[in-house]
């Protein structure tokens, strides 16, 4: 009895980290995709500029679910599928392909959510402001350092919704054999019928790990925002 | 094969998508209701209607997979009625908050011109404060229906035949990699453009609503 809960604990750990490398390395990937797709989008190069917004619509038009389906049986498919190194925890070695394909179906799922983010953060900066950034006379890297700093203020809220959202998508992994969260509450589910007991224990701990995620963005948010950005108190003026 | 992704499989139709329209009709509609009783109380009663809104922003931290498979096993409820829930509830815990905001900003004016003129505080919330409220917040909506419709595919994880889990089944059984990838496509495509009908079909529905506004207001 106590082997089989220390089994059992050992394996809800092994759930989480799996839910988590997913998350973390397709979040990671997705605002890289997300951040091209943007700067596309802002390019002054037609073709890339139509590129740009093709590839967001197509990414926001589709659903994850879809995504993750494709990736999934196209990897499953693989006649000759290559030995990967073992890093999705929990997930065996003979599937790891299938998580990374499972990784870049979730990035390209969140991508054009997260591309019309960036893009609306740094239009929303006016043109000015730009300009002003232009006059300052610093290299390409500083007037991008200083622009991501100053975007950082409208991108970060919701872009830490959206990879709130993102971590409840990582949930469709568990429809191949990837060891996740979600995989986890339905394999034990269906083991022990304490169905309700299961789903609570998962509900719990996303609404755990999406509450660190939205902790997370706002300290990057306290961290990165300019002091110039911050509100600052209202100055009353007395009647006279 | 688009046939199958149309109305769904063989002995199981309607499914494919028109069924992940109907889904997504039925789940939209009915949280929108919900989400305007859900404001009314949270703006009427700030305070009171706290536990609400907690319950609310925990639902919002679900996912939406995890309350599909906890609806399942709900003894009273069938297989579609709980995919149909759990999309009201998952739809209804954002939809409400967003109007929530919105109908809080009503302009106090505008209920004392109504007054005035009058009418009453039910009929105000219905035929002044609702449309108000529907028109301001509209974009916000919007961006959640289009969410909404594609996330009708968490209802794969229920066999529920709709438009992904079609084209789960028939990608699954092709023989060929062509095959495959043009059941995806045709979905993914199916996909895109629904959700393009989708916004620019309620686009051009608010202009005209826009229109007969202020039609309405040039007239009074």
């Amino acid at each position: 009895m106590a082997e089989d809960a220390v089994q059992l604990n050992q394996d809800l750990w092994l759930a989480m980290a799996g839910t988590m490398v997913l998350w973390a390395v397709s979040g990671g990937l997705a605002i890289l995709l997300g951040l091209i797709m943007s700067a596309g989008s802002l390019s002054g190069h037609r073709l890339w500029r139509l590129a740009a917004r093709a590839s967001v619509h197509f990414t926001r038009g589709v659903p994850t679910s879809l995504f993750v389906i494709a990736a999934g049986i196209g990897m499953m498919r693989l006649a000759r599928a290559p030995e990967l190194p073992r890093f999705y925890p929990g997930t065996a070695a003979a599937f790891q392909h299938v998580a990374w394909g499972i990784v870049l179906a979730l990035a390209l799922g969140s991508a054009g959510h997260l591309a019309e983010i960036f893009r609306a953060a740094r239009q929303a900066l006016g043109r000015y402001r730009l300009e002003q950034a232009t006059v300052l006379g610093l290299s390409r890297f500083g007037r991008g350092a200083l622009l991501a700093r100053e975007c950082a203020a409208i991108a970060l809220p919701p872009t830490g919704a959206r990879l709130v959202h993102h971590l409840h998508n990582t949930a469709f992994a568990a429809l191949f054999p990837v060891t996740d969260l979600f995989g986890h509450v339905l394999a034990e589910s269906n083991a022990t019928f304490r169905v309700f007991y299961f789903t609570l224990l998962g509900c719990a701990i996303y609404v755990i790990l999406g509450g660190l995620i939205w902790l997370f963005t706002r300290i990057l948010e306290a961290a990165l925002v300019p002091p110039a950005t911050e509100p600052r108190k209202r100055t009353v003026i007395a009647w006279s | 094969m688009v046939l199958n992704l149309l109305f769904g499989l063989p002995g199981e139709r309607p499914g494919g998508l028109v069924l992940t329209v109907l889904y997504f009709v039925a789940s939209g509609l009915g949280a929108l209701m919900l989400g305007f009783a859900y404001a009314a109380v949270g703006v009427i009663l700030p305070w009171g209607s706290l536990p609400l809104q907690a319950a609310s922003a925990l639902l919002r931290g679900i996912p939406l997979l995890l309350l599909v498979f906890l609806l399942a096993h709900v003894p009273w409820l069938t297989t579609g009625g709980a995919g149909l829930a759990a999309l009201l509830i998952y739809s209804f815990s954002h939809v409400g908050e967003s109007l929530r905001s919105f109908l809080a900003s009503y302009p106090r004016y505008l209920s004392e011109q109504a007054r005035l003129m009058g009418i009453g505080p039910a009929r105000e919330f219905l035929r002044l404060r609702m449309p108000w409220t529907l028109w301001r917040a509209w974009g916000a909506l919007l961006t959640h229906w289009v969410s909404l419709l594609k996330d009708t595919g968490a209802l794969v994880v229920l066999g529920i035949g709709e438009l992904t889990t079609s084209a789960k089944v028939l990608s699954e059984t092709s023989a060929s990699y062509e095959h495959w990838l043009t059941v995806l496509v045709l979905a993914a495509a199916l996909y895109l453009g629904t959700t393009l009908a989708l916004i620019y079909g309620l686009k051009f529905a608010m202009g005209k609503a826009g229109k007969v506004m202020h039609r309405e207001q040039a007239h009074a």
